[in-house]
């Protein structure tokens, strides 16, 4: 309980739980927040400080699962399935997520085909008849193949995690730097933020376990992108902007400024982003985790 | 949550059916146990303790809406 806890920091210590919310999908009644640092602007842009809270999910009196009925309590009332959940939890987690996903007619499709025990998933649909024997002959993954496993993977990994969620699947256009365009698997339901975690996080686990399953399945490296709520595309451009405010900064003052710890994709972003600058450039500093981009004045 | 280390472990290995997960409850949550065939260790752990990172990110992700801890052992 306590020892689940959330840092994040931004200009001002609203924003930091502004953002903290979003990310984890709570709602602020549904934590407790305490301020790290106010954060300070500096004298003349030198020496500002990001502020930083923690986030703290509050444990529930009575464990609650995901989507809180927030305002709107009177239009639950006639969910008999939503009663399930708590005391079957510890027993048989997944009937919890299960009842629930049925109920909600509408964004069902990809998450309720999968059965509650399937013991061995072949992907049927194209099987035209029950042929003896051979019951498993070596597939061969086309794309059509690789999208609709892949989707299916996605949906049962998020449907036994307890969200409620959509998986909507897409080749991206080849372009030229791509010869080989990624699959770009769009999550899409409400209250997600949990499924990005910090700084992404989550986001790269899932997908990293996707490609680790698909690639174990079809025995071939293929490009996966798994997004939320086009999290990640929405994320460069916020990157990119906040790149270039900050240089403008550092022109402005002719100092070099730090940019928080990132992931190396965010940090190449940043990179890209200054590449032409005339005035500035840029440089990777620190080790792992604690990476972060510089951005000097030229 | 054993439900969905189970799924993971499944579709991560070579052998799906020596894939055994069991769990204990502890005051903030649970433990959960993973076990699989010798020879797909690996595949569930990784390099540097990549894959089996993945996967406790994803359990972490799924206990936070519980507002429990999971921990996951492999052996």
């Amino acid at each position: 309980m306590s020892s689940q806890s959330y840092e994040f920091s931004a200009k001002t210590v609203d924003l930091a739980i502004e953002q903290g919310l979003r990310e984890l999908g709570l709602s602020r009644d549904q934590v407790e927040i305490q301020v790290i640092t106010e954060g300070s602007r500096g004298l003349f842009g030198l020496g500002s400080t990001d502020a930083r809270v923690r986030i703290i999910p509050k444990p529930e009196p009575v464990p609650e699962t995901e989507p809180q009925p927030e305002a709107a309590a009177q239009e639950t009332a006639p969910e008999p399935a939503a009663q399930v959940r708590e005391p079957a939890e510890e027993v048989a987690p997944e009937m919890a997520p299960e009842a629930a996903g049925a109920t909600e007619a509408g964004e069902t499709e990809a998450v309720t085909e999968t059965g509650a025990e399937t013991e061995r998933e072949e992907a049927t649909e194209e099987a035209p008849a029950p042929e003896e024997a051979e019951p498993a002959a070596p597939e061969e993954f086309g794309p059509e193949q690789v999208k609709e496993l892949a989707t299916e993977l996605l949906a049962e990994m998020l449907q036994l995690m307890g969200i409620r969620a959509q998986v909507v699947a897409e080749w991206a256009e080849p372009t030229e730097e791509q010869s080989e365009p990624p699959l770009l698997l769009d999550i899409r339901g409400e209250n997600l933020g949990v499924l990005i975690g910090r700084h992404g996080e989550t986001l790269g686990s899932i997908q990293y376990l996707v490609r680790l399953m698909i690639n174990q399945r079809t025995h071939r490296w293929h490009n996966i992108v798994v997004d939320v709520d086009q999290y990640k595309a929405r994320r460069a451009e916020r990157l990119a902007q906040m790149a270039r405010r900050m240089a403008e900064q550092v022109v402005r003052t002719g100092r070099p400024v730090s940019l928080e710890p990132m992931p190396p994709a965010d940090r190449r972003l940043i990179h890209l982003a200054l590449r032409d600058h005339e005035q500035v450039y840029t440089e990777s500093t620190g080790e792992g985790e604690r990476r972060k981009v510089q951005i000097l004045p030229k | 949550m054993e439900n969905l280390v189970k799924f993971m472990a499944r579709n991560l290995v070579e052998n799906p059916d020596a894939v055994r997960v069991s769990s204990r409850r502890i005051r903030d949550g649970m433990v959960i146990q993973l076990q699989v065939a010798p020879e797909d260790t690996g595949r569930v752990i990784g390099k540097q303790g990549r894959v089996a990172n993945a996967m406790r990110s994803v359990l972490q992700a799924a206990a936070l809406r519980r507002h429990q801890q999971v921990i996951l052992r492999i052996r």
